[in-house]
């Protein structure tokens, strides 16, 4: 009794979060101009999606801004994150590691909103910057920030910190240690940083919009500004494209992953039995 | 149990270390005013409990820690201040610290490339250190890949490929399980004198330091309690605190009665010891008695010894008790016996034939004796 409880519980979850995305994907085929009402199969809307300039500009741009975004990011989260875990006792230690994570707490509209002031304010004194794509970055690289910082720290956490040590024993100068110890050991915490904040910027629609002047839409701006207006079927064609090029992302990464946790156990275990005869 | 040092036409010191003091957040004084010297080729141990402060003055010795105070010398040259990747030191770490991204080779390399090597000799030198320590099959293999066993061996290689003129051993089988860490002790050094480097090792297990050190430092609370071979400190610990933290040992607290150039009586609560040597203190002085349990003799009959005009006859050093506890060991047997003054002594008997020798069981009233020069006064 409890176990098909626990089990309908479990689909109605699962259709609760899935079914938009399954209706979106299956009216994007849909042949009628109207969203809701099913006439037959076809590609139409993107044939029209293919033509239309604004989104594709739109979507150029959202890949720009995103993978700058994540670049400057990784960048700069990978060395507050150093500050943080090598430098244990400095001033303004507190201060650093608490400012460096309050964007993730701090609701988007506030941070849009001061980064708007700001830059309003500059814009009066400095004639810079000119809002669009710089400012868009600038908003979306403060946010990656943030993330790529706590992921950075979490990793370097479990690292051991004797590593460094031996390297330096071993004739390392302290940048040789980061270039030939440190580093390798980080990538993946990077790429796994520069892949979240890159999603982070590319469906971000609160800061951009504060944040973009006249002629830089982002996508979600632009699906976001069409939606209000009435909905039309290009857009389901392009959130189906969308998701199609991050589901095969993650599903291929994530094999990879397990793949190679596989043959990490298989050749740890190998390790032992060998030592054992 | 102890190897004997290995004699050298030449002995010189590689190693001297004046007043070393290491105090952290200007309140724990973790390496308390230490000097010592070690000689080349010798293999020097740091024994002591957890938190003695082995692990900073070991360090303070590769650079990553800056003393408070004093100075390290490697070869007459003042290191104190040199940073660890330009000192001729290398460690082994406590947890071998292997780089797990590089392979076995790599990791071995890893000091060389950094020195610039040519290919050539690098390749030489890994090959025969792979040699050394038995590796040469698994030199592709990354770190995990290896049991605790194998990646020791690479973490010595790795330590030995420079050619330092001291090697420092954090702790060097801990890792391991017991009866690894017995076949382990032995073949390390065997490398080590093969190599011919000095090395100075920390540990917290005596018989490790006993099996492995050619001298010994006994630490407590940062300062060395004692500095000796191994047969030293076992058999004449300077204070109770060593004789405590080597082996097992039975102590008796009581006055000095009669004090001669050539014997001195210690009068107990238990029984009056005759010991056949003198030693540096007067009559009237309290002092303990150390006595290790290996050399005490049990028997069901009472000794038949006694002090004829001050002169031992017999087995004159004896206590009675009661045994209240047997601990079979297998090659022997410790036996636990009250006294009369509630003390517990413990005395372990070889069981050298197949039926416990002795004969005693729970609850029997048992004899034990010593001979005159089984013990040692402690005056501190
Ligand atoms: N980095 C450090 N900061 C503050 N105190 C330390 C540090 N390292 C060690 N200590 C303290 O110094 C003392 C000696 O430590 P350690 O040398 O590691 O001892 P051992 O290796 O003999 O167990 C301990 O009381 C320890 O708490
Ligand atoms: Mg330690």
């Amino acid at each position: 009794m409890n176990k098909i409880f626990s089990k309908s519980w479990m689909i109605a979850v699962y259709v609760f979060l899935y079914m938009p995305i399954i209706t979106l994907v299956v009216f994007s085929f849909n042949d009628s101009q109207l969203v809701t009402v099913w006439s037959h199969a076809s590609i139409r809307w993107y044939h029209v999606l293919v033509h239309d300039r604004e989104l594709i500009s739109a979507v150029a741009l959202s890949l720009r801004i995103a993978f700058l975004s994540a670049l400057l990011s990784v960048f700069f989260g990978t060395f507050t994150a150093f500050a943080l875990n090598r430098y244990k006792r400095f001033r303004g230690r507190t201060l650093l590691s608490s400012m460096a994570s309050t964007p993730l707490v701090m609701p988007d509209v506030i941070v849009g909103l001061s980064l708007l002031l700001m830059l309003v304010s500059m814009q009066q004194w400095w004639g810079f910057p000119e809002r669009g794509l710089l400012t868009i970055l600038l908003g979306h690289a403060l946010l990656g920030t943030a993330y790529a910082t706590v992921v950075v720290t979490s990793r370097l956490r479990e690292m051991d910190g004797k590593l460094d040590e031996a390297a330096m024993d071993l004739g390392c100068q302290p940048f040789q240690v980061f270039k030939l110890v440190t580093l390798p050991l980080l990538a993946p915490a990077l790429v796994s940083a520069f892949l979240l904040t890159f999603t982070l910027s590319f469906d971000d629609v609160v800061l951009s919009s504060f944040l973009s002047g006249p002629g830089y839409s982002t996508l979600p701006m632009v699906v976001f500004s069409r939606a209000r207006l009435g909905l039309n079927p290009t857009i389901n064609a392009v959130a189906t494209v969308t998701i199609t090029v991050v589901s095969i992302a993650v599903i291929v990464s994530s094999f990879y992953q397990s793949r190679a946790e596989r043959k990490r156990k298989l050749e740890v275990a190998q390790a032992y039995s060998d030592s054992n005869q | 149990m102890a190897t004997a040092p290995k004699a050298k036409a030449v002995r010189e010191d590689l190693l001297r270390v004046e007043g070393l003091t290491k105090i952290y957040d200007g309140a724990v004084k973790a390496v308390d005013n230490i000097s010592l010297t070690v000689t080349t080729g010798e293999i020097f141990a740091l024994l002591g409990g957890s938190g003695c402060g082995k692990s900073t003055l070991l360090r303070m010795l590769a650079g990553f820690e800056t003393p408070t105070q004093g100075k390290i010398y490697l070869a007459g040259e003042d290191i104190t201040h040199l940073p660890p990747y330009k000192r001729p030191i290398n460690m082994m770490f406590q947890s071998y610290a292997l780089f797990p991204h590089l392979s076995v080779w790599e990791n071995i390399a890893f000091g060389l490339k950094r020195d610039g090597m040519p290919k050539n000799d690098i390749n030489d030198r890994v090959e025969s250190l792979l040699g050394l320590v038995q590796l040469t099959k698994l030199a592709k293999r990354k770190p995990h890949q290896l049991s605790g066993g194998q990646q020791q061996r690479v973490a010595l290689a790795r330590s030995l490929a420079k050619r330092p003129q001291l090697l420092l051993l954090d702790e060097p089988l801990g890792a391991l399980d017991k009866k690894l860490r017995e076949s382990t002790q032995l073949e390390l050094v065997n490398i080590i004198e093969e190599v011919g480097v000095t090395c100075v090792l920390v540990t917290h297990d005596q018989e490790e330091a006993m099996t492995m050190a050619s001298r010994i430092a006994v630490m407590s609370e940062g300062s060395f309690m004692q500095v000796g071979s191994p047969d030293e400190v076992y058999e004449m610990p300077n204070s109770r605190h060593v004789a405590d933290f080597i082996g097992n040992v039975n102590i008796f607290d009581g006055v000095v009665e009669v004090d001669e150039p050539d014997h001195v009586t210690v009068r107990c609560e238990e029984c009056v010891h005759y010991v056949g040597h003198g030693i540096s203190g007067n009559t009237g002085m309290s002092v303990s008695v150390a006595l290790r349990p290996e050399k005490i003799l049990l028997s069901k009959n009472k000794p038949q010894g006694e002090f004829n005009k001050g002169k031992p006859q017999g087995e004159f050093n004896w206590c009675e008790g009661e045994v209240i506890e047997i601990v079979y060991f297998g090659a022997h047997t410790t036996y636990h016996l009250k006294l009369a003054s509630g003390l517990v002594i413990k005395a372990q008997e070889l069981n050298s034939t197949r039926d416990l020798s002795c004969g005693l069981t729970w609850g029997d009233r048992a004899y034990a004796h010593w001979s005159d020069l089984a013990m040692v006064v402690l005056t501190q």
